[in-house]
């Protein structure tokens, strides 16, 4: 009786965090797609760090470049203490990650709780395609990631929550990213070349995790496999063996 | 409202002029020959043990809002009539309660339960309903009759000044009878205008205008209770169901709701005004509720029914038209969802806090770049930003600004040339890279110019430092502009690039 329940609650039970339907958001690095089981779960929640708060822009860059693909609207919900803290998102420097400013919609909250709060009824929107959510302090418990990732999976939408330092709670979101700045390989010293990241993927439901240094291409308008990374080469994959479920 | 014994007469004192007066007393003071506006001195020397606290005008004035709020039950045009009365223009509101005498009844009941006391007169101008309350037989109804009400009442009773009441007086005249009949020239030239002007208001022969203390809004349902309602369904439910007859309204009209107010009216007479703001014209019962559901949740406790309401009124302060619109076409039903979701956010949070960014035609980098509230209409200008940053070949932006410029201590090599190191926040940054300068001048047109660092020009550098981290730093001030002795230009950090 009892495990005949179980089997039934199993059977309506989907894995938190990983919802199969809505797709992914592939990067376009066969690298990084094949460790994600084909991209970025949509309908799922991703969670970014800044490896400190000097990174945040660069996070927020990669944030962006994750969310901006596509033609629908972006949800920008900020705690107040953000905003102040590390400033907003500009309207002229959105473009560069191919976010056109009319699309964006910014919210900002005094309390963690609006924030999630906020999120969730910015998922549940149909016309929205991604939600960032920057969370300043605090932790998120595994209910929230639950009601965020089902919340998301309704219109197959992307939650990034964007913050400024790693945090060591056991979140239950389908990956974790650790993004910073990496030094910039120009074609002349001095000069300015395309922004670089370097992203670890700390923590992976579906797969390995690993470590890259990425390169936003303003002409492909996607990140790349930056390949003449001066002076780290990229770290080899964590577990470079191991097949992608 | 104060339990007096009876035997201790009450008074009110505050300033007038210099003195002391009494301005308000009870019924046992009266008895014993104290009047308003008696000096309190000699109220004190009359009786020592005369009860006396001090005015509290604010206290009043809100005493009188409130009570003004609470006559909205009655009908929407009301007039706070300072120091203590109120006007209603109950026209077209009496079928309601069966007729005037009704009303009435029902006002003086409540009124005097609340333990307020009172005097009602209806008319059909205000001035003999003003001069029957103040001067005349209390809860009195003069409708078509103003003269034979008025003709008996002194002429203070037309609101006039007391100095033109007084020379009146000095001439015989003393009740609004005396002054009817007279020729009406010699009593301008004598007293000017106004006299005859109160006069002819008073008796219905001139206009007079009654600017109410809210917009009367354009449509309203309403709803009484039998028995208060107090739980949060109960008041959800009554407000899908106002605004069902609300956009059975706002449809025949071909019109939408910008900002609809919800009047609950609580039986102690305490009265909860909630407002919701929408995107664009809204016309569903269903998105309505919607939006008083996250209203009532972000005030949560405060809704406070106390013993219940007894009356719900829905009103839609502001009406936009509403064209009817043909559904199911892609990008339009997109931007109906994304409004729909602000509106709940701005219901919720508060609609200064949901924005969306616009562009505005500045060269200034923090104003060039600005946020509105996601309801406000508003152009938002990227187009004409883009094709002036085509033009212009802007250097590229950051992707986050600070809200205000942030000082830094930079060393640079030359004096025009970007920094060599800098110190933001604690940190040490070696610059590896810098591209600039961009010039941008400040508003030398006005004081400020909108400018932290005042009107200085200012140069923008945008720099990378050892670990790839990504500034944009500029420098207030040009050495070409400085003057001997003054502070050197100063360095500042402005924005963050990925």
């Amino acid at each position: 009786m009892l495990a005949e329940l179980r089997q039934r609650l199993q059977a309506m039970e989907k894995p938190a965090g990983i919802e199969d339907g809505p797709g992914a958001v592939p990067l376009g690095i066969a690298a990084v797609d094949n460790v994600l089981g084909g991209g970025l779960a949509r309908g799922a929640l991703h969670e970014i760090a800044a490896p400190g708060e000097a990174h945040l822009a660069a996070a927020t860059g990669f944030v962006l470049g994750l969310a901006a693909g596509g033609r629908s609207r972006i949800v920008w919900i900020a705690e107040d203490m953000a905003r102040t803290e590390s400033g907003a998102p500009y309207g002229p420097g959105l473009d560069q990650f191919n976010l056109a400013p009319e699309r964006l919609l910014t919210v900002a909250v005094a309390r963690a709780r609006d924030l999630l709060w906020a999120m969730e009824e910015a998922l549940r929107c149909r016309a929205v395609g991604a939600v960032i959510g920057e969370l300043r302090h605090g932790e998120i418990d595994a209910v929230a990631v639950r009601r965020l990732s089902l919340a998301a999976a309704e219109h197959g939408a992307l939650a990034l929550l964007l913050r400024a330092k790693p945090v060591n709670d056991a979140s239950t979101a389908a990956t974790r990213w650790i993004v910073g700045a990496a030094p910039s390989s120009p074609a002349r010293a001095f000069e300015f070349g395309a922004p670089r990241f370097a992203a670890h993927l700390t923590r992976n439901r579906r797969g390995p995790t690993g470590s890259w240094i990425l390169e936003w291409s303003d002409t492909d308008e996607r990140f790349v496999l930056a390949t003449h990374s001066v002076p780290v080469a990229a770290p080899p994959l964590h577990r470079p063996h191991r097949k992608v479920a | 409202m104060r339990d007096a014994a009876p035997a201790l007469p009450f008074a009110v004192a505050g300033k007038r002029g210099n003195a002391e007066t009494l301005v308000a007393i009870d019924d046992a003071a009266e008895r014993r020959g104290l009047h308003i506006g008696m000096a309190l001195a000699q109220a004190r020397a009359m009786y020592p043990a005369l009860d006396v606290v001090q005015e509290d005008a604010d206290a009043d004035a809100q005493l009188l809002e409130g009570i003004a709020d609470w006559c909205l039950r009655y009908t929407p045009l009301v007039v706070c009539d300072a120091p203590d009365g109120l006007l209603l223009d109950i026209t077209g509101c009496t079928h309601l309660y069966n007729g005037e005498h009704e009303l009435v009844a029902d006002l003086a009941g409540r009124i005097e339960r609340a333990g307020f006391a009172y005097r009602i007169a209806i008319a059909s101008t205000i001035g003999a309903a003003w001069a029957a309350a103040h001067c005349g037989e209390p809860a009195s109804y003069a409708c078509g009759e103003e003269r034979s009400l008025l003709a008996p009442l002194p002429l203070s009773a037309l609101r006039l000044a007391p100095a033109t009441v007084a020379a009146l007086a000095r001439l015989g005249l003393k009740r609004i009878g005396d002054i009817i009949d007279l020729p009406r020239s010699p009593l301008t030239a004598r007293f000017g205008a106004g006299l005859l002007r109160q006069l002819d208001r008073a008796l219905g022969h001139e206009h007079e205008p009654l600017s109410p203390r809210l917009p009367v809004a354009p449509y309203v349902a309403e709803q009484r209770f039998a028995e208060p309602i107090a739980r949060e369904e109960d008041v959800l439910g009554t407000v899908e169901r106002l605004a069902v007859r609300l956009v059975f309204a706002l449809e025949r009209r071909g019109d939408g709701a910008r900002r609809i107010e919800l009047t609950l009216f609580r039986t102690d007479g305490e009265v909860r005004r909630i407002a919701a703001g929408t995107s664009r014209p809204l016309r569903d019962a269903h998105d309505i509720r919607a939006l008083f559901v996250e209203r009532l949740t972000a005030l949560a406790d405060a809704l406070d029914p106390g013993f219940g309401f007894d009356m719900a009124r829905l009103s839609v302060v502001l009406a936009e038209p509403c064209p009817p619109e043909q559904i199911g076409i892609g990008g339009a039903e997109d931007g109906v969802e994304i409004d729909r979701l602000a509106d709940r956010l701005s219901a919720r949070l508060g609609a200064q806090r949901v924005r969306h960014l616009i562009a505005q035609d500045s060269h200034i980098p923090e104003i060039a770049a600005a946020t509105v509230p996601a309801q406000m209409a508003a152009d938002d200008g990227w187009a004409a930003f883009r094709r002036h940053r085509t033009a212009a070949e802007l250097a590229p932006r950051p992707l986050r600004l600070l809200m205000r410029p942030e000082p830094i201590e930079a060393v640079a090599e030359v004096p025009d040339g970007p920094p060599l190191r800098f110190r933001w926040r604690r940190a040490l940054h070696e610059v590896i890279a810098a591209d600039g300068p961009e010039r941008i001048e400040g508003a030398w047109w006005s004081e400020h110019g909108g400018h932290p660092s005042g009107n200085l020009a200012r140069d923008y550098f945008r720099v990378e430092d050892k670990s790839g981290l990504r500034f944009w730093l500029f420098r207030a001030g040009l050495y070409r502009d400085l003057v001997p002795g003054a502070v050197a230009p100063s360095w500042f950090v402005h924005g963050t690039y990925a």
